[in-house]
């Protein structure tokens, strides 16, 4: 595990996305151009006489993609379905071409952050990281364990049981543990819970490096800001449907129905808003205190649009910012439909 | 070889979870309690091999002490880590799945000998030595009953815990109502009861029946335990192929 | 909506809204009724009301059992009198001041079961603190619960006896004669279900009170009840060739031997020497019993009042 395979450069990302249950976000994989890491094909899973994933279809290769949706979207039976932790009631879920349920030899290459903080308290977390790494098999454990101690920034209080970590400490310890042996997918089940700020900016990094170094990364959040830094591939589940696939800000935009806010600064706003009201694709347009806030339906029309208006009207713009690109309006949207 | 080394790591782990400081302190007394009594016999004058068997025998360490403790570690050895969610930790690995159910089976009935098995073969010599061969003989025959009662019940219980969550408490009903309550009035159940194996299997060395009367011969005894060891660890890694996690509170 | 209370006219000021749920100004019913309220709702708990139907089934299979042996003789009543009548003999039934003595260890593995519902969870998911921040203070607490254990433990415990009682009726040709004949016999089945109510469950729900796991409530139970049976009985018997001696007082360590004794109190009944070794009268027992309830409630008062919240 202490060494990593030579990073490849970042994959760029498809802007291609779709809206709808099926849907395919497979940026170029550069260790298997051919089957992407992971592959769902018509999956459901239902207890009983509840559906709690329904119909969904996509295919992730190399890179993070967030899985999104509110609470009881069926993200955790996603996961644990991939993980082979259930089986999918109908459909196929594949993880490197193979399907994980009833198969531990899968676990070589995947890698699972589960949502539940209990870890061993009465290990020290280096312990606890070995401890995989034995169960794994590898030849090494102890450096690959120390490797993936440090990796997570954990060093310091490797040596401490983890009864006494914070939720934050549980939580990269937890992701040790799980990259030990060098996966080529890694799975994360909320792994941002209980992580202060700069815990989750350093977790975000360590993915995001991952991803870089040529692997699979899948983790799910209901909270959007987390998954807006680290990937821009999103999937949305909602009521176990897949809501929506693909780059967020490429969701955003066919998203024709939904005026656009977009807030500017500019040296004088009052006359900047007489003249953008000329424009039939500007619904409305208001003063406030920090510049003018304005409506639209198209935003890319919009950009070329603000740039000739401000000139004409000589009006120098200081500040354009979409007010509402943030994945929370995206995913309000998409909820609500 | 590998294999060797990954049972050793689950077994430790497994004794670590088991032996939390309360619980341990509490089955330590419990299983120093024979040792106490035999102490009491002896400073009384008894070394008569029947009323010890009858008194401390027969009464705390076959009816109480070993079902409770061998019980406990059984179904304590996957239940906790149900229970917790830690049982992620392990069945995410590239481990055969008999592999886990053998290490947890022997932290569980290793635990559960090392209790009981010690407890039964110091309060037996206290109190026992004395009586010369017979005593011995007794001694070992009431070791035997405590090892292949630890290793039934462990597995048995361990085997439950994978399909219900309540598994102690049906240990328990199994141990007051089953074997406590049901086998006296209906002698018919002894070939399902593991108390009357432990005695069935011990009396090829010595009769610890307290009654004379051994209900389940020495080598029907061995048969059926060893059918019943077999049976419940093939169904566990038979369950625990299939092990599902429930959805979570997604 | 209300309007907020502090200036919004101004750029950017604070402001604190009333939302209108702050003030409450109502009655309020206090600590007696909050016992209540968890009086009732501990009752729900224990029976699995309003709970899926898993919860419901143990503790009804468990009283059902308890009952079994006396249903079973009131349901064939009618047979046992022809059988009776048919050979002369007066038929062997199962009798009031018996029954507990015979069938104890179910209800107490009834305790063994829901003793560790009311309270286990409670800590484990530390949500103690919730209930001591209201009206309801420590003792409070463990009263509430233990009041409805107790009642629980009580009606389990006399349904045997309403079983035996109607089929003892029904089994006499003269109903009205009958009832009058056997109320005498059947009533003291009232303070000592009562009494072996309040013993049960002040001790489990005692030892249950130190885990926070219900699994280990529930062996600790069942070990202290066990030993409590089976200490005694060893060092008694150390002695015991040379006839009864003062070590038989340890007898009343056992809950379940003292109840035994006690009941026979309650009935008027000598004990049998079969059963009971020593020298201990019923009265001694059931002096024993009490001393237990109180020590056991003790202990869960100690208990809640030490419990970090």
């Amino acid at each position: 595990m202490t060494t990593l395979p030579t990073p490849t450069p970042t994959p760029t990302p498809t802007p291609a996305a779709s809206l709808g249950a099926t849907a395919s976000v497979t940026p170029t994989a550069p260790i298997a151009p051919t089957a992407p890491a992971i592959e769902l094909r018509r999956v459901a899973r239902w207890y009983g006489n509840v559906v709690a994933v329904n119909d969904v279809s996509f295919a992730l290769g190399v890179g993070v993609t967030g899985l999104l949706g509110p609470n009881g979207a069926g993200k955790t039976t996603l996961l644990h379905m991939l993980a082979g932790f259930l089986a999918p009631s109908a459909g196929e879920v594949l993880v490197l071409g193979r399907r994980p349920h009833r198969d531990p030899s899968v676990y070589r290459q995947i890698g699972l952050v589960p949502e539940r903080e209990a870890v061993y308290p009465f290990l020290t977390g280096l312990d606890y990281v070995k401890f995989n790494a034995r169960l794994q098999g590898l030849r090494d454990p102890e450096g690959a364990a120390r490797a993936a101690v440090a990796r997570v920034g954990l060093v310091d209080a490797m040596d401490r049981a983890i009864g006494t970590y914070s939720k934050g400490m549980r939580q990269r310890v937890k992701v040790a543990g799980a990259l030990v042996h060098d996966p080529q997918v890694l799975l994360l089940d909320e792994p941002f819970n209980g992580m202060d700020p700069r815990q989750r900016i350093g977790m975000m990094e360590l993915l995001a490096e991952l991803a870089t170094s040529g692997r699979t990364i899948l983790f799910s959040s209901h909270i959007l800001e987390e998954v807006e830094q680290v990937g821009t591939e999103i999937l949305v589940l909602v009521a176990g449907r897949l809501a929506a696939s693909g780059d967020f800000r490429a969701i955003r935009a066919l998203m024709t129905d939904r005026p656009h806010n977009v807030t500017i600064r500019s040296s004088d706003d009052r006359r900047l808003a007489v003249a953008l009201m000329a424009d039939p694709a500007i619904f409305a347009v208001e003063l406030t205190e920090s510049g003018l806030a304005i409506q639209t339906s198209q935003l890319t029309a919009f950009r070329r649009l603000i740039a000739g208006v401000s000139r004409t009207a000589g009006v120098r713009l200081l500040e354009v910012v979409p007010a509402d690109e943030s994945l929370e309006s995206v995913f309000e949207y998409l909820v609500r439909r | 070889m590998n294999s060797i080394a990954i049972f050793g790591e689950i077994v430790r782990v497994t004794l670590r979870q088991l032996l939390g400081r309360r619980r341990t302190l509490l089955l330590v007394l419990l299983s120093a309690l024979p040792v106490l009594l035999a102490v009491a016999f002896r400073m009384g004058g008894e070394t008569d091999i029947e009323r010890f068997t009858r008194r401390i025998f027969d009464t705390v360490t076959l009816t109480i002490l070993l079902p409770l403790v061998a019980i406990l570690f059984g179904a304590g050895a996957f239940g906790a880590e149900i229970d917790d969610g830690t049982v992620v930790y392990l069945l995410a690995k590239p481990i055969p799945r008999w592999l886990v159910v053998a290490a947890k089976a022997f932290a569980a009935v290793a635990m559960s000998i090392a209790l009981t098995g010690t407890s039964t073969l110091v309060a037996g010599l206290v109190d026992l030595a004395p009586a010369g061969q017979d005593g011995i003989s007794a001694v070992l025959a009431q070791v035997v009953a405590v090892v292949v009662g630890s290793v039934c019940y462990a597995v048995l219980f361990l085997t439950l815990s994978l399909f219900t969550r309540r598994a102690l408490v049906i240990g328990i009903g199994y141990m007051l109502v089953w074997e406590g309550a049901l086998s006296s009035i209906l002698p018919g159940i002894a070939n399902l009861s593991i108390r009357q194996y432990s005695i069935g299997a011990a009396s090829a060395i010595y009769n610890l029946s307290v009654n004379r009367t051994v209900l389940v011969p020495a080598d029907t005894a061995f048969l059926l335990s060893g059918v019943l060891i077999v049976a419940a660890l093939i169904i566990a890694t038979w369950k625990l192929m299939r092990f599902e996690l429930p959805g979570g509170s997604d | 909506m209300t309007a907020p209370r502090g200036d919004s006219t101004g750029t950017r000021t604070g402001s604190i809204y009333d939302l209108g749920y702050r003030h409450y100004e109502g009655k309020r019913n206090g600590r007696l009724y909050a016992m209540w309220s968890l009086f009732v709702e501990s009752l729900r708990g224990v029976w699995g009301f309003g709970r899926p139907m898993s919860a419901k089934a143990v503790p009804l299979i468990l009283a059902g059992l308890y009952a079994l042996p006396a249903v079973v003789q009131l349901a064939f009543s009618s047979v046992i009198t022809q059988q009776a009548a048919k050979s002369g003999k007066a038929p062997e039934l199962l009798n009031y001041q018996s029954y507990f003595a015979d069938f104890s260890f179910l209800v107490f593995f009834f305790c063994v079961a829901q003793a560790p519902e009311l309270v286990c969870r409670d800590q484990r998911y530390s949500v103690l603190p919730l209930y001591f921040t209201r009206a309801m203070g420590r003792i409070e607490y463990a009263l509430s619960r233990l009041a409805a254990l107790v009642l629980t433990l009580f009606v389990v415990l006399l349904i045997p006896a309403l079983a035996l009682f109607v089929g003892d009726v029904l089994m006499k040709p003269d109903a009205f004669k009958a009832i009058g004949d056997e109320l005498p016999l059947a009533l003291p089945s009232i303070p000592a279900g009562a009494l072996a109510a309040l013993v049960l469950g002040s001790l489990s729900l005692a030892i249950s009170s130190f885990s926070p796991r219900r699994a280990y409530s529930a062996i600790g139970m069942v070990a202290y009840i066990l030993l409590m049976e089976a200490i005694p009985a060893a060092i008694y018997s150390i002695g015991s060739s040379s006839g009864p001696n003062a070590t038989d007082k340890l007898f009343l360590l056992s809950p379940l031997t003292s109840l035994m004794g006690a009941t026979n109190w309650f009935f008027g009944v000598p004990l049998s020497p079969n059963d009971f070794a020593g020298t201990l009268t019923s009265a001694g027992y059931l002096g024993g019993a009490f001393v237990t309830f109180a020590v056991a409630t003790l202990v869960l008062m100690y208990r809640y009042r030490r419990l970090p919240a």
